[in-house]
């Protein structure tokens, strides 16, 4: 039966695996952004064989789920390493890459492809009359990029930058099977060991409610402060 | 190792794959109908609780889900009196029912609110029932708000089905698992590219399928509506 008693110890215990959990969570987000960004500014500018490349790449990535994604990178990532070490001449053994690298190039791989159509959105969203304005007063690529279009396509992208960060969060679940451990990993291997699986997983649930919670929270207050008011 | 000889055995654990799947769409569908009325109709302390229930589906893993559903439920049985009855396939379908439906309320929600606002106060001030209101003036409008949103949900569910093998349910990963084991472990990568040819096929084909009700939609966007399109979640729901 449910055992309160045991709430407390296992609670301690599975709040440790919660900022390895976070720290993963935001290297992967910066790492997606950024491959994401590349992406949708190759759409956006319409370069042409990288734009179909990426739209075959977007297609395999939607269709496929994470866990045969993170199981193919498990097998596949550490030989494809070692190839290329050993073409560049340095002597690494990339069959010792430790899991969680693993676990953040599978999930950036997923989730780049999501992020880029969220940025390609927020850039179509853009009102191209300010960047011919900017040109008229003779700003300069960077300087337009700068004081212009990112500020307003950053604000535009929060809401679904949010959802995407819930993603990555609930996707690092998932690396249990490749054995890394994040808050469900910790709440199974507390579990394990004292037989109480329930009360672990309802902590894990109540632990994943409250982040997303507060990011949500976090993402409504910064988006408030950051729009311009007119 | 050739694959052809691989693939009839993954074929074989389909169709639990797919029992897995249609109950979840269906119980799921229903569950979302029920969310999403009381959450629009505000009924006061229900609607709150459909809100936990539906920031529960929406932002707990679904492996962790699946888990809940598997330890939770013989409990919630046992405190009825009744036998335990659950075998690892059920609490699947139980536990990703809860999850589509979870999910399918939240699509269903943001299309009841984007039919145009005088649409509603026009049947409500020819005193349409709640009932005669869905069925008869906003729901046939909102399907087709809902419809893009409803075919991303559906291939969610069907990427969330490859995670029923941790609970122990024999669908497809499951036996691809026993193969690549009774193989010793030889042609993992291989056997997972396979897997991955499976999913994106149901997927192609569930995608399809939405797509033909998209097009056949009768309320093909008159384009100049004065209705703020509403955004679906391009992101997959793990």
């Amino acid at each position: 039966m449910f055992d309160t008693d045991i709430l407390l110890p296992d609670t301690q215990e599975i709040l440790g695996a919660v900022p390895v959990t976070l720290g993963m969570a935001f290297l992967i987000f910066g790492l997606s952004t950024i491959v994401g960004s590349i992406f949708a500014l190759i759409e956006y500018r319409r370069v042409p064989v990288l734009r179909e490349l990426i739209m075959a790449y977007k297609i395999v990535f939607k269709g496929v789920p994470m866990v045969i994604v993170i199981f193919l990178a498990y097998f596949g990532l550490p030989p494809a390493f070692q190839f290329l070490f050993s073409l560049l001449g340095i002597n690494f053994n990339a069959h010792e890459t430790p899991n969680w690298v693993i676990l953040v190039v599978a999930i950036t791989g997923c989730v780049a492809a999501f992020q880029s159509e969220i940025i390609k959105g927020a850039l179509n969203a853009f009102d191209t009359g300010q960047s011919d304005a900017a040109h008229s007063l003779g700003y300069t690529g960077g300087q337009l990029f700068r004081r212009i279009l990112f500020p307003q396509v950053a604000l535009t992208a929060i809401p679904d930058l949010t959802t995407s960060m819930m993603v990555i969060m609930k996707a690092l679940s998932l690396g249990f099977a490749i054995e890394v451990v994040d808050i469900f990993a910790q709440s199974q291997l507390t579990a394990a060991l004292n037989y109480y699986y329930l009360e672990a997983f309802v902590i894990a649930v109540v632990i994943y409610m409250v982040i997303a919670y507060i990011v949500t929270q976090i993402a409504d207050r910064l988006e408030r402060a950051l729009r311009v008011r007119t | 190792m050739d694959v052809s000889a691989m693939i009839p055995e993954l074929l074989s654990a389909l169709p639990l794959t797919l029992a897995i799947t249609f109950t979840a769409l269906i119980a799921g569908f229903c569950l979302a109908l029920i969310a999403t009325t009381l959450r629009v109709r505000r009924v006061p302390v229900i609607s709150h609780l459909v809100d936990l229930y539906v920031s529960y589906a929406r932002s707990v893993p679904v492996v962790l889900q699946l888990f809940v559903a598997f330890y939770g439920l013989p409990l919630l049985v046992a405190l009825f009196g009744s036998e335990d009855f659950f075998s690892p396939t059920i609490a699947a379908m139980v536990g990703l029912s809860f999850y589509h439906g979870g999910y399918l309320s939240e699509v269903m929600r943001p299309a009841y609110l984007a039919v145009d606002r005088g649409q509603h106060d026009a049947a409500d001030s020819l005193g349409y029932t709640f009932r005669q209101k869905i069925t008869r003036v906003v729901g046939p409008q909102a399907v087709h708000f809902a419809l893009p949103g409803y075919g991303n949900s559906i291939i969610y569910l069907i990427h969330n089905v490859a995670l029923v093998m941790y609970i122990g349910a024999a669908d497809v990963m499951a036996t691809a698992h026993l193969i690549m084991e009774r193989d010793y472990n030889q042609y993992q990568f291989e056997t997972y590219l396979v897997l991955a040819v499976i999913y994106s096929l149901m997927c192609l084909v569930a995608w399809l399928i939405v797509r033909f009700f998209e097009l056949r939609s009768p309320m093909q966007a008159p384009e100049a509506t004065t209705t703020t399109p509403i955004k679906n979640e391009l992101i997959a729901s793990v």
